[in-house]
């Protein structure tokens, strides 16, 4: 199914996305493919292929020069800027710098989605634990980023995307700078979220999960579509 | 609605937090504030007290009447009480004059060395209306009537002191319009630099969905309320002010024999100061803090 219209049970559809830096950098050039809902895949390329760039797109961080992109439903070309921190609610995102506070808690931490979402008190004290637990950071709640190691960073940067539960997860070389057990065991996270139901998006250059999890391959070669499998 | 209140409450509360995690910031900016805002003030405070005082001499500001010398005082005396414009009259008869000089000015004994009495016969009168029209018709009215010789009023005096007053007036407008200027500019400014300090605060903010509106909300707080204590604080510097300035007046007060005394800012007017303060703090960090977040990435 290299090519689909965009209906209910789509949850990202791109076609014929091009990005330009104003540098004159072409990032991507006519990107097409399709994401369902409840679907897991991998985006891979070598660095510098636009991995990155795609991500920054789909969570509207960045526009495209030209093509379309729709994510949930939202035509994020037309999505005015009010709008853009409520679609941002509909998706998390996990950073490959992860992107904590390094002044809050891990608590605050992973708070700060329901926080700004207006979820206040027993209900987002519930919504924080369940997050860390998931990723097993439970009695590292009260601790400061700094105090944990990458991989419990990493952990944290990925309770944060889960705890206002999103639709569509997204990650930037979620296992960049650890080792292999550890790698597995976020991968194996991400795997679980999607069993229930998550549609997951991972972009990764460590081909050993993909041998492992045998999940859809989205390749990406200079800013060109490589394959769609 | 109630959990919006909980979290403006929280935010409150946080902001606070992190004016007192910086105090030497803080008290800086407020004791600028502070200042900027006690100069206007306690000029407006001074002409305050200046209008008191010429709001005592309007009202003794009666006109003196001066009589010709044998003039049937008593009779003069009835006929002006009757005028329009005219509360009220006192005949001092030339006798009467004489007493009362001896007792108040201390020359009482070489006035018993002259042969005769050298003093007029007076009418003093209070006048309904002391406006400077009203004075100037009731002076041209007294002028013609018969037995008077010469009609005194404070009236030239009081004008120039209404002038001077009115111009004082106009400054502080002016003075306080320029270091209202400069206090939203105060804030503008400190409220970039905060802004800019938590720069990456604020764009993971943004990554997981805050609103423009939520990444304003401390910022203004904190204007608001470094604003708000500024305002506290030029009060103190206002009450300290009187308080160094009441000695030296309470001397003169004596000296001069009147019952004068400082006043301050009222109650309604210190919390107008307040309010003015909290209000021009927050337009000061509202100017900034929009302006950063439109300069900064999406």
């Amino acid at each position: 199914m290299p090519f689909c219209l965009p209906n209910h049970k789509t949850m990202i559809e791109l076609s014929h996305v091009f990005k330009r830096y104003p540098s004159g950098n072409e990032a991507l050039s006519d990107v097409s493919f399709s994401l369902a809902k409840g679907e897991m895949a991998f985006l891979t390329g070598h660095s510098g292929a636009g991995k990155s760039t795609l991500l920054k797109l789909i969570s509207r961080i960045e526009q495209p020069t030209r093509g379309q992109i729709v994510v949930n439903k939202h035509n994020l070309s037309r999505l005015s800027r009010k709008r853009v921190p409520y679609f941002r609610r509909e998706i998390g995102v996990v950073f490959q710098d992860n992107k904590l506070l390094n002044d809050r808690t891990i608590f605050d931490n992973v708070a700060l989605p329901l926080i700004v979402a207006g979820i206040t008190g027993d209900d987002m004290r519930k919504r924080v634990q369940a997050a860390l637990d998931k990723v097993g950071l439970l009695a590292r709640a009260r601790s400061y980023p700094l105090t944990l190691s990458g991989g419990e960073q990493q952990r944290v940067g990925i309770a944060r995307a889960i705890t206002h539960r999103p639709a569509l997860l997204i990650a930037d070389e979620p296992t960049g700078n650890l080792d292999a057990a550890m790698s597995d065991e976020i991968i194996d996270l991400f795997r679980d979220f999607n069993d229930h139901g998550v549609t997951v998006l991972i972009a990764t250059h460590e081909l050993r999960h993909i041998d492992r999890l045998q999940k859809r391959v989205i390749a990406l070669g200079r800013g060109h579509m490589v394959n769609v499998a | 609605m109630k959990s919006y209140f909980t979290r403006h409450l929280q935010v409150l509360i946080a902001t606070l937090g992190d004016l007192v995690r910086n105090p030497t910031a803080t008290l800086l900016t407020i004791t600028m504030i502070g200042v900027t805002l006690a100069l206007p003030t306690g000029l407006y405070v001074g002409l305050l007290n200046l209008k008191q005082l010429s709001r005592g001499w309007h009202h003794g500001g009666s006109l003196s009447v001066y009589l010709k010398k044998g003039a049937p005082g008593q009779i003069i005396v009835s006929t002006i009480s009757r005028l329009q414009g005219v509360r009220s009259a006192r005949y001092i008869s030339p006798e009467k004059g004489l007493q009362e000089f001896e007792q108040r000015s201390g020359f009482g004994s070489t006035l018993t060395t002259l042969h005769h009495n050298p003093l007029p016969g007076v009418v003093a009168i209070t006048p309904d209306n002391t406006s400077p029209e009203a004075l100037t018709t009731l002076v041209s009215i007294l002028k013609t009537e018969p037995g008077v010789a010469h009609v005194q009023s404070n009236l030239a005096w009081l004008e120039r002191l209404d002038a001077a007053l009115a111009l004082g007036h106009r400054l502080v407008v002016i003075l306080g319009g320029l270091l209202g200027l400069a206090m939203i500019l105060i804030l503008a400014n400190t409220t970039r630099v905060a802004v800019v300090s938590r720069a990456t605060e604020i764009d993971i903010i943004r990554l997981v969905g805050g609103t423009d509106a939520f990444i304003r909300r401390p910022f203004l707080y904190a204007g608001a309320l470094t604003g708000g204590l500024g305002a506290l604080c030029a009060l103190l510097l206002l009450e300290i002010s009187l308080i160094l300035l009441s000695g030296p007046v309470h001397v003169l007060d004596t000296l001069y024999a009147s019952h004068y005394s400082l006043t301050g800012l009222g109650f309604r007017q210190a919390v107008k100061l307040l309010a003015l303060g909290t209000l021009l703090g927050w337009l000061g960090a509202r100017l900034a803090v929009g302006r950063q977040l439109r300069l900064g990435p999406r």
